[in-house]
């Protein structure tokens, strides 16, 4: 009798003094990334008393099952998808502002304004040897931006495809990490606290490559991952502990595409699929900036063959370059501007063919309007993207919050529950003496 | 609805984290009102960069064509001036040629008289090929030479184009920058046409050879200084009428570049006075945040227990 009583007492000790072990465990790693809250599983203990009689009280307790995990599976997954989405947004978004401010910088349309407004000074005195130079240098200052534009868009470019391989390279090694992890968690047993930590070293390398692409998790019955590509249809990434090899390829515009075990794959979200897309929108910028300084290369070199220079002969061409990195200055003497139409006599001021490349330069096709399209098309995409991608990190927020809320430590609770379990210890405590008194109790009749 | 995370890690990564968009606003705002413009990047606002963009370029091409407009004026009230001078010379010329036309005179002094008229055919072969102060000649239309030389026998003759100067002053107005050397010297004189140069010149050499009929000459010279003067007067009209269109022209540059000032500050500007109301509030709501920061990361069980 006194000794099933001890021994009940006992039990709820040691159940007490694990429950505050987890407790200062869950305290001690309030900070800890990818740390779940633990929580203590318990059962009662009892008998079933004889063969013959087994309704007769059998008490023994309480049993320890194990260490628990608060989890939520639904939670987990939305809170990766989530953060995919938002790490695309936010992958595409900076891409694409580090190309308006290389653009921005480069003060492209104010240099072709410039030159626009030489020309137009040179028209109402078109001998003057000043004005002239004028028109030079401004043309100079056109091309040279157009090259710092070119230089600072395939900068940025050489940025996104340098962080989409170094996102290669580390899901590579997360994948590999997380079939490693399979086999880990196969070999530790339920319950254990190394299982536990393995499932957090899980959860943690998923949401990690959550980031990078859009993943699909499926949980077989001892915690082993089956991780997929975009959504539970997609091309296995991990399974069991093998996992496949993801690599990426850049083709001569600088679009980025990716493999998966050499199989062509397209990650619907996460940074991979962001900086594609990022990719995609500056080689389309760099694209229209070549055709504007194409543009610009063909209307003036055009009107200089279309008319003579002071002297009477045809000018020479002005600029030189196929594109807005190769452009450059050919004409550097500014009697070398053809301002007169051909078959005008030496030294006249006749201005026609000056107006012409004025008006083809001023035109809805030329170099500058086509600028101003660009840097209107690229900034209304940041500018709504960055809607976007606010509305994704608010969505992301709220599902982290939301998981958060299941797994995190909040440390009121666990003030709360180490008072608790230091009463419970107490109490059993208190049930270990009275044992003891009834024990005496006996001994002393 | 954001919801309100229960862990303690997510409280500090929140409260950190919003008091950092927060700061971020305020530095935003006081960027602003630094610069005075409101757009840092296009992507600020995409509509009113592009805006910007089009009026910057507008007002650097006025820019040019008010210079161009200043210096149109200057040539014309240059060739106005010229051509001043040149209905001086003519009147001094009509003059001689009365006293020339008497009888009474002697040849001797009809001979002076086709001496100062030869001084008067140069000074006015002068003012035809006067420049304006940018070194352009005035009368010469698109020519860069002189409007006037004399050939080996002494006559005139016009080494410009037919057209004056067409000027481009913006918006689309193109206006004639001086009148070409035949519209002031060409006229008729008795029925066949005559060059104002040429005309004093033989008129001189006429009075200076005594074998003739110098009074004759004289006599039937009168009719045709009154032709010039007709001529000149012309001249002198278009040239009067073209000043007075390029003032209205620089009035309405005034007023589009007013306009336009207007419409920059409205799309890029920064209104100061709701700028620093910004400003304040939003450092109330900081300093507020971090009040309320502090006094929530203090409340825990920990300290009661």
């Amino acid at each position: 009798m006194a000794s099933d009583l001890f021994t009940i007492g006992t039990s709820g000790l040691r159940a007490a003094k694990s429950a505050l072990d987890l407790t200062a465990q869950n305290i001690a790693n309030a900070n800890t990334p990818g740390y779940t809250r633990r929580s203590l599983g318990v059962a009662e203990l009892s008998g079933n008393g004889s063969i013959a009689k087994t309704s007769s009280i059998r008490l023994g307790g309480v049993m320890i099952e194990g260490a628990q995990r608060s989890q939520s599976a639904f939670l987990q997954a939305e809170a990766r998808r989530t953060g995919s989405d938002a790490a695309r947004a936010t992958a595409q978004l900076d891409g694409l502002r580090v190309a308006e401010r290389s653009i921005e910088s480069a003060a492209l349309f104010p240099a072709l304004t410039e030159f626009e407004a030489s020309l137009a000074q040179l028209a109402n005195d078109p001998l003057s040897a000043p004005l002239r130079g004028q028109v030079i240098e401004t043309a100079r200052i056109a091309a040279d931006s157009f090259n710092l534009a070119a230089r600072g868009i395939a900068g940025a470019l050489d940025e996104v495809q340098f962080e989409t391989g170094a996102a290669v390279d580390r899901v590579n090694i997360l994948t590999a990490e997380l079939a490693r992890t399979n086999g880990n968690i196969a070999r530790t047993q339920d319950g254990s606290s190394a299982r536990l930590t393995l499932l957090d070293q899980r959860d943690l390398l998923i949401n990690e490559m959550s980031g990078f692409a859009g993943v699909a998790a499926r949980f077989d019955q001892f915690g082993r991952v089956e991780l997929r590509l975009g959504d539970g249809a997609g091309p296995l990434l991990v399974s069991g502990n093998v996992s496949a090899t993801l690599a990426s390829s850049t083709d001569a515009d600088g679009r980025i595409s990716f493999t998966l075990d050499g199989a062509g794959v397209a990650p619907g979200s996460g940074s991979l699929a962001g900086g594609a897309l990022a990719a995609d929108g500056i080689a389309n910028r760099l694209a229209e900036l070549d055709s504007a300084a194409t543009r610009l290369i063909t209307l003036a070199n055009d009107a200089q063959a279309a008319g003579v220079t002071p002297t009477g002969l045809a000018g020479a061409a002005l600029f030189s370059g196929i594109s807005a990195s190769t452009i450059a200055l050919a004409l550097t003497n500014g009697a070398g501007l053809a301002t007169a139409p051909a078959g005008s006599p030496a030294n006249s001021r006749n201005i026609g063919n000056l107006g012409d490349l004025r008006n083809a330069l001023a035109d809805s096709a030329g170099p500058g309007t086509l600028i101003d399209n660009l840097l209107f098309s690229l900034s209304s995409e940041i500018s709504g993207r960055d809607l976007t991608e606010q509305a994704l990190a608010t969505i992301a927020e709220s599902a982290a919050a939301a998981l958060s809320q299941e797994t995190a430590i909040n440390l009121d609770e666990e003030a709360a529950d180490l008072i608790r379990f230091q009463q419970s210890f107490q109490a059993s405590s208190r049930v270990v003496e009275t044992a003891r008194n009834i024990f005496d109790t006996l001994l002393a009749i | 609805m954001t919801t309100i995370a229960a862990g303690t890690a997510a409280f500090f990564q929140r409260a950190t984290g919003q008091m950092g968009e927060l700061r971020r606003q305020a530095e935003s705002l006081q960027q602003q009102i630094a610069t005075g413009e409101r757009l840092a990047v296009s992507s600020d606002d995409p509509v009113a960069a592009a805006r910007l963009r089009a009026l910057g370029r507008a007002e650097r091409l006025a820019q040019v064509d008010r210079a161009t407009s200043d210096d149109t004026l200057q040539s014309l009230r240059f060739a106005d001036d010229i051509l001043a001078t040149i209905g001086n010379e003519i009147a001094r010329a009509r003059e001689l040629t009365v006293q020339a036309a008497s009888d009474t005179l002697s040849t001797n002094n009809r001979a002076l008289i086709g001496t100062e008229l030869e001084a008067i055919a140069s000074n006015l072969l002068a003012a035809a090929n006067s420049t304006d102060n940018a070194g352009r000649p005035l009368f010469a239309g698109d020519s860069d030479g002189p409007a006037y030389t004399l050939d080996a026998s002494g006559n005139p003759v016009y080494g410009g184009t037919s057209a004056a100067v067409a000027v481009d002053l913006g918006d689309g107005v193109v206006i004639d920058r001086g009148v070409t050397g035949p519209e002031v010297f060409d006229f008729t004189a008795n029925g066949a046409p005559a060059n104002l140069i040429g005309f004093v010149r033989s008129l001189a050499l006429a009075l200076q050879d005594g074998a003739g009929d110098p009074a004759g000459a004289a006599r039937a010279a009168l009719e045709g200084f009154g032709e010039a003067f007709e001529s000149l007067s012309r001249s002198q009209t278009a040239i009067g009428v073209r000043v007075a269109w390029v003032e209205t022209v620089q009035d309405r540059q005034i007023t589009t570049s007013e306009a336009r000032a207007e419409e920059q500050f409205a799309a890029g500007g920064v209104d100061f006075a709701s700028t620093i109301a910004e400003l304040q509030q939003t450092l109330v709501v900081l300093e507020a945040s971090q009040a309320a920061f502090a006094r929530m990361s203090n409340l825990t069980l920990f300290n009661a227990i």
